[in-house]
């Protein structure tokens, strides 16, 4: 259903009258339904409310369950309740007015220097001019001088027109009022707001149309439809009435009760009591999570959910149902790898396909293709028919042939999803805008939806049984804004910072190391294979001996035309006329700071870099297989000099440590500035031990080279770092708890192996020995500790950046630039005069930059 | 740059930059660690990093949690030693504890002997008639001196309690230094030049302190630095930590994000967070502060008021079911009347 086009949503409170002008119904009956289990009349599941029981009509419209909009009631209250909610406004009109005239405590004339002011924020009926950002400024400022105003009024003793002395008013939360320690019932309350001037309600900047005071005081109490609290039956055909139902009970019973007592002429006290039950009722009505008095609960002691429970929070209707959207046409399973699909395609199960669909807008020139789809009876076909009246018809074997003849211009047919059709994948985190991209369908058999490996960066996703969903587009508008914005081809450079976000990965890179190292050929089958992977059907330039050089073979996929220099260390890369000429294609060329991506995508476009990327990773992943990328125990048994080296090392950090020790405790080191001698300690045998860890990876680097695979992958930076592999064959290191040694424990000690004031560096968390080699007890206790402290941490970020993210977003999603590339708000006031300074697109920084 | 390229690079119109720069800086986040002590081994003072740090600037916290200055020196000082420890010792904070060699303490009278370190007040250069005529400032406490010692007689109070705390105060009182300074570290520069790093931060004394390079004091505080230098520094010096904060955890996020963020934060000319006390919480629109927090509050006020609602940000048009105007929702077709008419009759 089309929303009808809403231009502005203006928020009043509702008039005692304008209640009963709204009401279909007074309500009389603190009860739901009869023993018949039909409802009762006046109780408050009224029909004129509208109806949820299937079979009955609503007595006010005559519509059923689908079609009644649902009705609002009241409720006459005998004696006025302060509205919560309002107790905070009504108090500052308490003290901003005179306790006897009522008027505002100003003279007539400081209400005049008030009001042009305040008029600007009542008058917004003109719309803020988009382009004017001083108006924004001014009413910030006019914000803050209304603040002003009322802090004046407080202070004010004395009323200026007659003279009275002011009382000292208080509030006792939530919704009871003293005038000089006598209680101001909610009549009296509402006596003297009434009396307060329309006139000098506008000097505090209350529109008295919008809100008359004494409408805070509620004599009426509005009664939502039984459609905003329907009653489930539960299996045994017992009703169970939603919350605010029960709520309504209790305030109408009391309502009753009162209304019973004080036409017997009860005593006072009794009616205040009961008086004073009926606000605690309505309080909670409102909201059931008032400070300062006690939760209503249901017969099971869980708190009832009432109105304010029923918007709030993540789970309120705001939240979760209005800026929550669901939808349609969807679907979700588990991901996985399919290296034949292109990083612009997603791989989508048959079962899907069938069921998602994709509508056919029948117009003269597709008439005949439109009528081919509806003649298939299998897999792609057309689902339903949307006739020219908007009606939905599903297709069946009966009414095939029959709706067939029908179809004409003007209708729109629903096709089951076939290859080429674009649609949205998603998957949550939704942390940026890459994590929703367009791929084109290409339907599969299996049950899971398959992407390319390198589509998985922007996703953040993997294959170890992530979910992702997927959507398609409905209007033709939809699919072309998709096929031309948000397609990952499109989006290899991310907006973060304009480097490329889809590049080689891992093996890939190694792969691509081992093609293009100097000294790498490959014979005539070998190439061929290569070749024939990428889909290049001729072979490269042959060495003298008949073999191909990989550099050779990798020019293959370069454009004729590329010409490039790349200086880093040793590596001195030189790509002239679409041929390496010399160097090695690092990880710094094609992997996630890919500059060669970088330079295919600025000067060839999106769809050569993505060509570009997937040939490389399959002729990479070729190399990679025949040579063969694999660990084995043999290689974490270091070579005897690694050994003596590790030994040297761990030694010579302990001595060093207890010397700093010794000389802590002759007191003859120097303390760092700024820090007491104990913390220089503490810092620099941190240090020494640190200093364990990078000699050690210094020893690896040394003795072990790129024929043990895991030094090779930290090496060509396709996987892990050095680091890992010391952890892994050397030695763990210093651990940390807090980021310091760990230090707390037993006195003296941290576990009770240990002696006391051990200072030697094992006490302290210093592990030397490998994952290799096993850990010793104490060891693996103090790894322990490190390692429950960085999960613990490590769950506590993802908490607090997701909470600082929501809130960036809130602050900064209005945002826009403008024609003239200012950056603008929602209410046209200007952010920046140029973005960024420049004007220029973040994903194109680095392409403007280089 | 050629024109041309030029337009090849600029962004869009319509572009929901705002949410790109949230999303890029959120992202990272993610990345980020939640610890306040990081850099170990190096003598320097300590401040927040992290996560936390990052939190503490988009909140516009009043005060970071460690204010901290750099202070550089004006071109004849920065390259001697002396003339810079000069001006070191006026910035410390030295209190009266720091300057004693022996207290004597006595309950029964409520009164205590100081006596002072004749090396460490010449080291400061300061005289004990300095430190009795600071001593005398404070509320009922008397100071005299004799000989080398100081005679503090403070008020009779009910309970040793009181008197403990009134000593405790006595040797807590600055002598001399900068308020709100705790300590202070020369540090020199790769070009031998000294500079020096505090933690605590005064800004407006500092800036009195002759031998100073006016233009070269830095101030992690962005109030400070609003209320000296205007909102214009503030943002910078806003953008200038979020980025260092970003980059000390080995991230990279574009300066444009960062810069849009803190303009976001400054451009109605006061410091404002980016939470519900500031940007979100002072937008037109009732429904967009309605859903992000504090749901009811908003709702009421906006009926007290008789609040409108523009409809024109992300959130309501989400919330009502409306297209959004940003990005390609902001460009609307129009078509000439008559051009329809010519083309229905075709």
């Amino acid at each position: 259903m089309q929303a009808e086009a809403i231009d502005f949503i203006r928020f009043t409170t509702v008039s005692p009258t304008t209640i009963k002008k709204m009401s279909v119904a007074k309500l009389i009956v603190p009860d739901t339904y009869n023993e018949d289990g039909y409802p009762i009349d006046g109780g408050l599941v009224d029909q004129r409310l509208g109806v949820i029981d299937p079979g009955l009509k609503c007595k006010t419209c005559g519509g059923r369950v689908k079609t009644c909009p649902g009705h609002f009631g009241h409720i006459e209250l005998v004696r006025p309740v302060v509205h919560p909610e309002f107790a905070k406004t009504v108090y500052l009109l308490l003290q901003a007015t005179c306790s006897n005239c009522h008027k505002l405590l100003l003279t007539t004339d400081q209400i005049a220097d008030a009001q042009p002011l305040i008029k600007s924020i009542v008058q917004s009926e003109e719309v803020i001019d988009e382009a004017n950002a001083a108006s924004v400024l001014t009413t910030i400022e006019e914000e803050d001088r209304r603040m002003l105003l009322i802090k004046k009024l407080k202070a004010v003793k004395k009323c200026p027109h007659c003279q009275t002395q002011q009382p000292k008013i208080k509030l006792e939360r939530p919704t009871f009022f003293y005038v000089n320690g006598t209680k101001l019932k909610p009549d009296e309350l509402r006596d003297w707001l009434s009396k307060i001037p329309d006139e000098d309600l506008k000097g505090l900047g209350i529109d008295p149309l919008a809100t008359r005071p004494e409408w805070l005081i509620l004599t009426v109490l509005f009664v939502p439809p039984v459609n905003v609290r329907p009653s489930i039956t539960l299996e045994s055909g017992e009703r169970s009435e939603d919350d605010l139902t029960h709520k309504l009970v209790d305030i109408m019973r009391i309502n009753q009760r009162l209304e019973q007592d004080i036409d017997a002429g009860a005593p006072q006290i009794i009616i205040d009591d009961l008086w004073e039950l009926l606000q605690y009722q309505v309080t909670t009505y409102f909201n059931n999570e008032t400070p300062g008095i006690p939760v209503a609960r249901h017969r099971s002691t869980r708190p009832l959910k009432t109105l304010a429970q029923r918007l709030k929070g993540k789970e309120g209707r705001l939240r979760y149902n209005l800026s929550g959207k669901r939808v349609n046409f969807s679907a979700r399973t588990v991901i996985s790898v399919d290296a034949s699909l292109t990083i612009n395609q997603v791989g989508v199960p048959k079962k899907i396909a069938e069921n998602l669909t994709i509508p056919i807008y029948v117009t003269l020139w597709n008439v005949d293709e439109a009528k081919k789809f509806l003649e298939n009876k299998t897999y792609p076909t057309v689902l339903n028919v949307i006739t020219k009246e908007g009606i939905r018809k599903r297709i069946t074997e009966a009414n095939r042939e029959e709706i067939i003849k029908l179809v004409e211009p003007g209708y729109i047919l629903e096709r089951q999803l076939i290859d080429g059709d674009i649609s949205l994948l998603n998957r949550q985190p939704t942390l940026h805008r890459l994590s929703i991209m367009a791929h084109t369908v290409k339907v599969l058999p299996g049950r899971t939806m398959r992407i390319h490996v390198s589509a998985t960066v922007p996703y953040n996703a993997d294959f170890d049984g992530d979910e992702m969903n997927l959507h398609v587009p409905q209007s033709l508008e939809a699919q072309a804004e998709s096929r031309y914005l948000m397609q990952p081809k499109d989006l290899m450079l991310t907006p973060r910072d304009g480097s490329p976000i889809m590049a080689l990965e891992e093996d890939q890179i190694i792969g691509i190391y081992m093609l293009t190292r100097d000294g790498s050929v490959f014979d005539k089958e070998e190439t061929s294979i290569l070749m024939s992977s990428v889909g290049i059907y001729e072979m490269p330039e042959p060495e003298k001996n008949g073999m191909y050089s990989g550099k050779a073979i990798f020019s293959m996929m370069l454009p004729k035309t590329l010409d490039y220099d790349y200086k880093a260390g040793q590596n001195h890369v030189s790509i002239k006329k679409g041929k390496l000429v010399s160097g090695l294609i690092s990880e710094k060329l094609v992997g996630s700071n890919g500059l060669l991506m970088l330079k295919a995508f600025e000067d060839y476009g999106s769809d050569y870099a993505m060509d570009f990327l997937i040939n490389m990773a399959k002729m990479a992943l070729r190399v990679t297989a025949k040579a063969g990328i694999t660990i084995s125990v043999k290689d974490y048994y270091n070579p005897d000099v690694v050994n003596k080296e590790k030994d040297a090392i761990v030694r010579d950090v302990e001595a060093k440590a207890a010397e700093l020790a010794t000389r802590f405790k002759e007191k003859k080191l120097d303390s760092l500035p700024g820090y007491t001698m104990k913390e220089t300690l503490e810092i620099e045998i941190m240090a020494e031990l640190e200093e364990a860890r990078s000699m050690a990876s210094m020893s690896l680097n040394k003795h072990i080279g790129p024929e043990n695979r895991t030094q090779l992958m930290a090496m060509v930076k396709a996987r892990g770092n050095i680091l890992n592999f010391v952890q892994t064959s050397m030695l763990l290191g210093q651990q940390a708890v807090r980021g310091r040694r760990p230090s707390r424990g037993y006195k003296g000690r941290i576990l009770p192996y240990l002696k006391r004031n051990d200072k030697s560096p094992l006490a302290r968390g210093f592990v030397e020995s490998s994952f290799f080699d096993g850990l010793k007890p104490i060891e693996f206790f103090m790894h322990a500790m490190g390692s429950r402290d960085s999960a613990m941490s490590k769950s506590l970020v993802t908490a607090q950046s997701g909470y600082l993210q929501r809130r960036l977003i809130n602050a900064m999603q209005d945002f826009y630039v403008d024609e003239n590339l200012s950056v603008k708000d929602a209410s046209g006031a200007l952010i920046e005069a140029l973005y960024g300074g420049d004007g220029i697109d973040p994903t194109k920084e680095r392409l403007a930059r280089e | 740059m050629s024109e041309t390229e030029k337009t090849q690079f600029t962004v869009v119109p319509g572009e929901a930059v705002g949410t790109v720069a949230a999303q890029s800086i959120g992202e990272q986040s993610t990345q980020m660690i939640l610890r306040t002590f990081h850099a170990a081994g190096i003598a320097s003072v300590v401040t927040t990093k992290g996560l936390p740090r990052l939190i503490e600037l988009i909140d516009a916290r009043k005060k970071p949690k460690f204010p901290t200055m750099q202070i550089s020196m004006e071109k004849g000082v920065e390259s001697k030693y002396e003339k810079v420890r000069d001006i070191w010792r006026k910035l410390e904070d030295v209190k009266v504890k720091s300057l004693k060699l022996n207290v004597d303490e006595d309950f029964r009278t409520s009164s205590m002997v100081i006596t002072l370190d004749p090396e460490k007040l010449s080291f400061f250069e300061l005289t004990a008639r300095q430190v009795v005529s600071k001593l005398s400032k404070l509320e009922g406490v008397e100071a005299e001196l004799d000989g080398g010692a100081i005679k503090v007689k403070a008020k009779k109070k009910e309970g040793i309690k009181a008197t403990r705390t009134t000593f405790v105060n006595i040797l807590d009182t600055s002598v001399s230094g900068v308020p709100g300074i705790n300590k202070a570290l020369i540090q020199q520069n790769d070009d031998g030049t000294y500079y020096i790093t505090t933690s605590g931060s005064n800004m407006e004394e500092v800036l009195k302190i002759d031998g100073v390079d006016k233009k070269g004091v830095y101030s992690n505080n962005p109030f400070e630095v609003a209320r000296i230098y205007g909102v214009e520094a503030a943002r910078n010096l806003i953008a200038n930590e979020l980025l260092t904060t970003i980059k000390e955890e080995g991230l990279t996020v574009s300066f444009r994000h960062i810069g849009l963020l803190a303009d976001a934060m400054t451009y109605t000319g006061t410091i404002r967070s980016a939470g519900r006390h500031g940007i979100a919480g002072d937008k037109d629109s009732v429904l967009a502060r309605a859903a992000y927090e504090e749901t009811v509050k908003h709702f009421i006020n906006a009926s007290v008021f008789g609040e409108k609602d523009q409809l024109k940000g992300v959130a309501e048009n989400i919330l009502i079911g409306k297209q959004i105007g940003l990005g390609t929702g902001r460009i609307k077709l129009a078509v000439k009347k008559e051009d329809i008419k010519k083309l229905s009759e075709k």
